[in-house]
Formats: structure tokens, C-alpha cells, sequence
């Protein structure tokens, strides 16, 4: 299962889950729980311990076939690794972007068993002890954050971006974070924020 | 300035920190994951709780059988909700709700939950709710209400007959959702005869009382704490159904419970902005008076009320009336939602007078200017004006006309708020032996950069750095605060922080004055020092002056000044935008925001302040849009994929502009005025790019291609 390619989009709609409908009404809610009258819902028994690796240590966390990456982290792993964050639970707001392998993924759009072997960085492994590392760093000087319920998943969507290419350009940049949304209203400070970052890394040679 | 007189503010050029870039002091926090917010609260024993919400419009609940669920793996408890009805009046009502052990087990939980509806009739949107023989909404009243009438309709209709241009149209815009990134919801830990609880709220102060009362239990065993919280924007006031649901489940379990909606639910319960369609009949004269203005205003809140200020909004008009009222429909309840009303009314009345302006052949920039009466306006008009490049635009009288390629068009709007405080905070400050100070206040940081200001004005104050006071908000045993809604935090809680800050200061002064050999209105706090203001070498570092205090800390408490604070703020936006005429396709070049907002306290946090109101009013108008089928009654777009947000790709060049020929030695709240005009303002570059007037947002492709067609 660990090679397979499964989304957790097309699995849930496989096992005709509720929450990967995007439509709500008597199509989805309603005969969800009406249907229940007569069969008992369809869930994967059983729960199993699947090892991860996160921020560089090795954790083995209980949880079931179906739970997600996200939610492993959140409500399975200790202590709990709440800094991603669950905002749609659907792969369309980048709140819950992690690093898998340095590539960034949706954390709910990813099964916790589909992480094994692979490793996971979270914004909680960014910080060396006490100080932030520059995307970090530069995100608190340019005021690119105002509720940070979005921040920890734009952080981890910039950093990708520029530690593959400190040097990458604005455009580059928009299109790294394209994923991440911001109720708020950030985006111009992210982008000065990523750019400045992008500058010292250049200079640091930092990760 | 002597210590002995009451707290004044000090004069901008004096400022060390206030009125100046401050990085927010908990940004490290934010950036690094630290910060819990409800979301992220994890107790021992604690359980997740989800809820049921019914699927139709309107329905009788012929059937709700709870006890499939309690059987399911995990599931500790499923129970009616203690005030649920027989019969829903909105889509999306919950009924019920699940506790369990894990999130996974609450869902099966749900989906196991016995429920048999039969479907009453409906109306989801307001011609449906309009209709004859369409079913009533609400037992008090009709489904369409005229509420109020203004004016004198028969003046006006002379005066439009005299006028020497007119228009007649009406203006659309749609339900938006305030979409907070974190959902409504709350933990709650109670033992049965205390509580800790952590909402997501706007009101710390507020929820404490309303918590009380769900458990039965007096306020003051009640504690609440939100140090962080993802996003309000004027939805998150009360706790709600979800909140008495999870102070139901903790009453009947004393477990704590974890109770957050789901992204769908926060979309059908969670509140939203009411839509509205306004119908303006207006008439200027060929010198660019606005002589008569008739509106027609409905408000669409679902089975709320809706929101709108009512017209000519800013403008003024010689003659005016109006008729204004709310249609009524089975959906969910509008909220406050940032400037309750005002982007609706913005929206009628912006694009009236740019219709209006083009009629009589005249700059709509001039035309506006003679219709605004305060000075201030002007000078801001002018300003973004430049700022945008109007006065080398081509079509500054005459809208272009679609080219075939790509159009090139500016527009403009203006906004108003209040932005004044009242009486309601009580900050204390304290200063311990040890050096260090604290500044609390039992308000709530929604984002805007709150717990900032509670501790830079006492640093301002006292000489130090920000980083020397520590801030503290969000908590209900820091004191009474007012809700955070209105743009009112500021101007009631920062004029309390300044007279606690004063008071400290004065006490410390007299603690100090005999060490320093000087009387004490002459001792002085500056640069982390505090010295005597008659003899320079008579000082002391900060740690020297704060050990003196023996065991005896400064605790000085500040209430609100009204001096100190003040309301009435104008803003101006201007945006410039690209329409390729080949597609409808719209591209946002660039925006402009100037905003007044007297005495600036955080200058980097109002530019982030100013950018977000932008934002959001790209969103309004270009892309957000809440759908439900009117034959079906379904929902169709409650979740991120379907219902677009603004985007890091779509981002224009942002102009934030703090207006600093405002004056006034005082602070006002602000946030609101900057999400108004906005959309008004895209619509309008829209028209000036290519001719085509859209009158109904958001300003999808569709409607601008079906336009452009409708020109050829
Ligand atoms: S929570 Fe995963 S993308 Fe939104
Ligand atoms: S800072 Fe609030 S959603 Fe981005």
C-alpha cells in the first residue's frame, strides 16, 4: 500500500464517504444518514501502528487505514503536532501543507500509511531551538501574517519553493504558495516576505 | 509634559514605537506552530464531537433516532440537541450531535444516526420567498417586508423628471460567506462545577456569560481563554448552537469536548453577508448635481434580517427617498460580516454614479467630487487618482469600447465607518522588582495585531522597547473588554491601555522621585532609562529603578478616556484593470487604498490592515458567490473547491496608503472602512475598460463576454 499512488479523494469517494462530496443536501447528507436506517455505514475496522518519521525522529502512531496524514499528526502523534492546520479537509486551502521527501503535500490529502518510509517535515521542525529559520524569521518582519491560522502552511510552501531555488522569482513564488489561501489578506506581505528570505538564504547557503 | 496631568498622547514626532513599523509580537509564535488556537487545544480524556445538520430547506423531523450511533466503535454518546425543533426552517439546522473518541468515530457516529425527513416547502431564494403562493418563512411576518420609508418619493419623482440625465437600474450582489479559516466552535473542560473553555470568538467577555448560563453555573466559575483565534470578521460573537451543543455534551459526560465545525457546516450555519438587490433611480444635472435619487433596498439575510445603511450612502443628493425592507428565505441567518451593510450600499451607489457621470459626459472622479460633501474625500480622490494613473488615462469621459484584445480601465469608490470606542475595558499594568512589566487586557487579537498595542503603548510610555512589556490578551480573568466587532476594539480598548500605562507611570514616578532627587513630574522614562529631567546625571538603568521596588510591584489599572480616542474615518480605493474582450477574462492590475484613521498605533499592521480589506473585496467581486439550487434546494458549492477565495496568483500590485494628513491626535478603528468599495470600484474599471456595465456580482467572465456580445 506504502507504492501505491491512492489519493484520499479517490478513496473516500470509493468507499462513498460523506466528506468528499461537494455537494450537501439530500444527495449527499441526507442519504447518507437516511441509508443508515437500513446498513450499518461502511468503515475499515481495526486500527494498526504505523511508523513514521517526523521532523527527523522516528514515531510509531495509532491510528486506522483510513486516517489521514493531517490527522495522525494533529490527534494521533505524541504530543500532538497541531501546528498544521485543518481548514477544509478537501486539498483546496494548503493550510495543512507539509514537506514529504521536500516535496510539499496537502497533509489531508495524504493516508497516514502512505507516509511510511518517507519523511515528514511540519512547520513545529523548522525552528532550530529558539530561532526561526529565515522564511520564519522573515514572515514576523514583514507583518505576513495576521490571524496565522493559513501562516503555517504558506511557511512550508515557501520554504520548498526556496530551498529548491533561494534565487526563484515572484512569480515563482506566487505559484509556489497558489495552493495556500489567506481569508485575511496577506499575500503582499508573503510576497515580501518570501523574496527577503530568498535573499538571505542566497547568502546563508541555509536551509 | 508634567506627569501630574491626565494621559495625553504624545506628539507623532516624539514617537519611538507607536506610529511606526512594529513586527507583532506574536508572530514567532504564528510562524513556528506554537500558537493554539481552539482547533488546537488537546486535553486528556477529551472527546470530538460532530453534528448533525438537516439536508433540506425546510423539513419535518419525522423520525431522529440517536441510539444506532452510541453503538458504533468509539462513539461515547449521541444525543438530540436540547432545543432542536420539530420542524427546521433552514438548510443546514442541526439537530444532533456525537461525541467520540476520535474524529474518525464522531463521522461514523453521524452516518449512523436514524433520520426521516419529509420536506416541507421551501423558498431558497428571494423571488421563490416573493411569490404568491409561496410557503411563510416566519409566523411574525410576510416573507417580503418593506421596514422603513425615507423621504419624500413624491419630490423626488418631480425632481428626476427635471433632470437632465437618468437612470433606472438595479443592483445584485450575492451572499458572500466570511470564510475564517478556523470554524466556529469551542472546547470545553468542565468538572461539573468549573469551567475552562476555549471558543473561537470575538468576544471574551461576552462568552463567558453565555457559557455560564449554558452549564448552569455562575459566571465566575466560567474562565475562558482564546489567545489565538483563525479569523472572525463578524461572525464569531456568540458561541452559538455548536458552542450549547458542546456545553451540552460536557454537562452530560464531564469529559472535555472538542468541538469544531466542519468546513461545509461553517458554510450552511456559520453565517454569511447578506445579499440584497437595489433598485436606483437617479438623475444629475449637466453641471454634475445629483439632484434626486429614488432606491428601492432589499436585503437578502435568509432568515436574518440583512444589512444595509441604507442611500445614497455617502453621496449627497438634493432630493432623496427610500423604501427599505428584507425578503426572507430558508437559509441560514446573516451576521455582522466586516462593514455590515456597506459593501451592499457601495456597491448600488458607486456604479450608479459612474452611470450617471458617463450620461452627462463628465469624469466620474469630478462627478463624485461634486457630489461629497467633506473635504477630506477630495484630497484622497485626488490621491489615489495619481496613485493609479488617471489623469494619463484615455477614457476619462467617454467608457473605451471593446477592442477586440485586451481593454485597460480605472475606477473608483469611497468608504466610511465610524471606528469610535466606549467605556468597557479595564487594562492593568503591572511592573515588577525584577524589571519586568505586563500589560493585560481581556480583549481578543482576531489578527489585527491587539495584544501588539497592549504592550507597545506601555512601552511608548514607560521609554522601553516592545520587547520589554509583555502583552497579554485573551483571557476572561484579564479584565472586561468590549466584543470585537464594528471596528471598536481600538478606540475602546487602546485609550484604557494609555491611562493604565499613564497611571503606572505617575505611581512609579513618585516611587522614584526621592532616588532621584527631583520632584516627580521631573522624573523621565526614556530610552530604557529613567532619570531626573533637572539633573541629567542623576539616572538609573531600567533593572536599577524596577529593584528599588523592594517587594512591592507598581499594579496601576487604566479605564477607557474618551479624549483619547475619537470616530469618523474616509478611505478611497481606485483600481486599475485589464479585460480581454476576446474572453471576459478580467485581470486586476492594480489597486490603491488610502485610509484615515487618526493617530496610527501599528503602521506595518494597518498596511496589513488595508491590504486584507483590499482582498476581500476582490473576492466579493470577481469570484465569491454562495449557490444554492432554487428546484433542489441543495447546496452546491459549501467547500473551498467550489467556492473560489482570492488567491496568491490573482494578487494585483497593493497600494496601502495610511493618510497621513489626518490630523487628529487621536485613535479609531479602522478595519472596517477598507473592505467597502472595493468591488464598487472593479466594476466601475470594468465599465471604463469596455463600455460594459455589470450590475450584479460577482463580475464573473460570463457576464462580461455576455456584455461585450450584447454591445457588438
Ligand atoms: S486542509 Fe488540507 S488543503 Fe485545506
Ligand atoms: S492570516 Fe488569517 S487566514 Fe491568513
Amino acid at each position: 500500500m506504502s507504492d501505491s499512488r491512492h489519493s484520499r479523494r479517490a478513496f473516500l469517494k470509493g468507499a462513498g464517504g460523506v466528506a468528499a462530496g461537494g455537494i450537501v443536501g439530500p444527495s449527499a447528507l441526507a442519504s447518507s444518514a437516511t441509508e443508515s436506517t437500513t446498513r450499518a455505514p461502511k468503515r475499515l475496522a481495526g486500527e494498526l501502528d504505523v511508523e513514521l518519521s517526523i521532523n527527523g525522529a522516528k514515531q510509531k502512531v495509532r491510528c486506522q487505514p483510513r486516517t489521514t496524514l493531517l490527522n495522525a499528526l494533529r490527534n494521533h502523534c505524541d504530543p500532538p503536532l497541531t501546528g498544521t492546520k485543518l481548514v477544509c479537509d478537501h486539498g483546496s486551502c494548503g493550510a495543512c501543507t507539509v514537506l514529504v521527501d521536500d516535496e510539499p503535500a496537502c497533509s489531508c490529502l495524504l493516508l497516514a500509511v502512505d507516509a511510511r518510509g518517507k519523511e515528514v517535515r511540519t512547520v513545529e521542525g523548522l525552528a532550530n531551538e529558539d530561532e526561526l529559520s529565515p522564511v520564519q524569521a522573515a514572515f514576523v518582519e514583514h507583518d505576513a501574517l495576521m490571524c496565522g491560522f493559513c501562516t503555517p502552511g504558506f511557511v512550508m510552501s515557501i520554504t520548498a519553493c526556496l530551498e529548491k531555488n533561494p534565487g526563484a522569482s515572484l512569480p515563482e513564488i506566487k505559484s509556489a504558495c497558489a495552493g495556500n489561501t489567506c481569508r485575511c489578506g496577506t499575500y503582499p506581505h508573503i510576497f515580501d516576505a518570501a523574496v527577503a528570505a530568498g535573499g538571505r538564504m542566497r547568502k546563508g547557503g541555509s536551509k | 509634559m508634567s506627569v501630574q496631568s491626565g494621559p495625553q498622547w504624545k506628539a507623532r514626532s516624539e514617537m519611538k514605537v507607536l506610529n511606526t513599523d512594529v513586527p507583532r509580537v506574536d508572530g514567532p509564535a504564528k510562524v513556528s506552530g506554537r500558537a493554539k488556537y481552539a482547533h488546537d487545544i488537546r486535553l486528556p480524556g477529551m472527546l470530538h464531537a460532530r453534528l448533525l445538520l438537516c439536508p433540506h430547506p425546510a423539513a419535518d423531523v419525522e423520525l431522529l433516532n440517536v441510539e444506532p450511533a452510541k453503538r458504533i466503535a468509539g462513539v461515547v454518546t449521541a444525543a438530540e440537541l436540547a432545543d432542536r425543533p420539530d420542524r427546521t426552517i433552514f438548510l443546514g439546522q442541526p439537530l444532533a450531535v456525537v461525541a467520540a473518541e476520535t474524529p474518525e468515530a464522531a463521522e461514523d457516529g453521524l452516518r449512523a444516526i436514524e433520520v426521516r425527513y419529509r420536506e416541507g416547502g421551501w423558498a431558497v431564494t428571494p423571488e421563490q420567498a416573493a411569490a404568491e403562493d409561496a410557503p411563510r418563512i416566519s409566523r411574525r411576518q410576510p416573507n417580503a417586508l418593506t421596514e422603513r420609508e425615507t423621504g419624500n418619493q413624491g419630490r423626488t419623482e418631480r425632481a428626476l423628471e427635471g433632470a437632465d440625465a437618468t437612470i433606472d437600474e438595479t443592483y445584485v450582489v450575492p451572499v458572500q460567506h466570511h470564510c475564517c479559516l478556523e470554524t466556529h466552535g469551542m472546547v470545553v473542560d468542565f468538572d461539573g462545577e468549573r469551567a475552562r473553555v476555549w471558543p473561537s470568538t470575538q468576544a471574551v467577555t461576552g462568552s463567558r456569560g453565555e457559557v455560564a448560563q449554558a452549564l448552569g453555573i455562575p459566571a465566575d466559575r466560567v474562565e475562558i481563554v482564546c489567545d489565538y483565534m483563525g479569523g472572525g470578521f463578524g461572525s464569531k460573537f456568540s458561541i452559538g448552537p455548536e458552542g450549547l451543543a458542546a456545553c451540552q455534551l460536557a454537562t452530560e459526560l464531564r469529559r472535555p469536548i472538542h468541538l469544531m465545525l466542519t468546513r461545509t457546516d461553517e458554510f450552511l450555519m456559520g453565517g454569511n453577508r447578506s445579499g440584497g438587490r437595489q433598485r436606483m433611480r437617479a438623475g444629475a444635472s449637466l453641471d454634475g448635481k445629483l439632484v434626486a435619487l429614488d432606491a428601492e433596498v432589499w436585503r437578502h439575510g435568509g432568515i436574518g434580517r440583512g444589512s444595509n445603511p441604507g442611500q445614497p450612502y455617502i453621496y449627497k443628493a438634493e432630493t432623496d427617498s427610500m423604501r427599505i425592507g428584507s425578503v426572507r428565505t430558508n437559509t441560514d441567518a446573516n451576521r455582522a460580516m466586516r462593514a455590515p451593510g456597506h459593501p451592499q450600499a457601495s456597491f448600488a451607489i458607486e456604479s450608479a454614479m459612474d452611470e450617471l457621470a458617463y450620461a452627462i459626459g463628465m469624469d466620474p472622479l469630478d462627478f463624485r467630487m461634486r457630489n461629497l460633501e467633506d473635504p477630506v474625500y477630495h484630497r484622497q480622490l485626488n490621491r489615489v487618482a495619481d496613485e493609479i494613473g488617471w489623469y494619463d488615462h484615455p477614457n476619462r469621459e467617454t467608457p473605451g469600447i471593446p477592442t477586440g484584445g485586451t481593454n485597460v480601465g480605472i475606477g473608483f469608490g469611497v468608504s466610511t465607518w465610524g471606528g469610535g470606542g466606549r467605556r468597557v475595558c479595564v487594562v492593568t499594568v503591572r511592573i515588577d522588582p525584577d524589571g519586568s512589566v505586563t500589560s493585560s487586557a481581556g480583549s481578543q487579537d482576531l489578527g489585527t495585531g491587539v495584544r501588539t498595542y497592549v504592550g507597545s503603548i506601555v512601552a511608548e510610555e514607560l521609554g522601553l522597547a516592545v520587547s520589554q512589556v509583555t502583552g497579554r490578551v485573551g483571557h476572561s480573568e484579564y479584565g472586561p473588554a468590549n466584543a470585537s466587532g464594528g471596528s471598536t476594539t481600538t478606540a475602546s480598548l487602546a485609550p484604557a491601555v494609555k491611562d493604565a500605562a499613564h497611571n503606572a507611570r505617575v505611581a512609579f514616578s513618585e516611587r522614584l522621585a526621592e532616588w532621584l532627587e527631583c520632584g516627580p513630574g521631573d522624573v523621565v522614562f526614556a530610552n530604557g532609562e529613567v532619570r531626573s529631567g533637572t539633573n541629567e546625571r542623576m539616572k538609573l538603568t531600567w533593572s536599577e529603578a524596577c529593584s528599588i521596588l523592594g517587594s512591592d510591584p507598581i499594579v496601576a489599572t487604566g479605564e477607557w478616556q474618551s479624549h483619547l480616542q475619537t470616530s469618523g474615518i474616509h478611505g478611497a480605493q481606485a483600481v486599475k484593470v485589464e479585460v480581454d474582450t476576446e474572453t471576459g477574462g478580467l485581470r486586476l492590475v492594480k489597486m490603491v487604498c488610502i485610509q484615515d484613521c487618526g493617530l496610527p498605533l501599528n503602521r506595518m499592521a494597518l498596511r496589513s490592515q488595508i491590504n486584507g480589506g483590499m482582498i476581500e473585496a476582490i473576492g466579493y467581486g470577481l469570484f465569491e458567490e454562495r449557490i444554492i439550487d432554487p428546484w433542489l434546494g441543495v447546496a452546491l458549492n459549501a467547500n473551498f473547491d467550489d467556492y473560489k477565495l482570492p488567491g496568491s496568483t490573482e494578487m494585483p500590485e497593493l497600494v496601502a496608503i495610511i493618510d497621513d494628513d489626518d490630523e487628529r491626535q487621536q485613535v479609531i478603528g479602522m478595519a472596517e472602512a477598507t473592505i467597502i468599495p472595493g468591488q464598487s470600484a472593479i466594476a466601475n474599471a470594468v465599465a471604463n475598460a469596455c463600455g460594459v456595465r455589470i450590475r450584479s456580482l460577482p463580475l464573473t467572465a460570463d457576464k462580461v463576454l455576455m456584455g461585450i456580445q450584447e454591445k457588438a
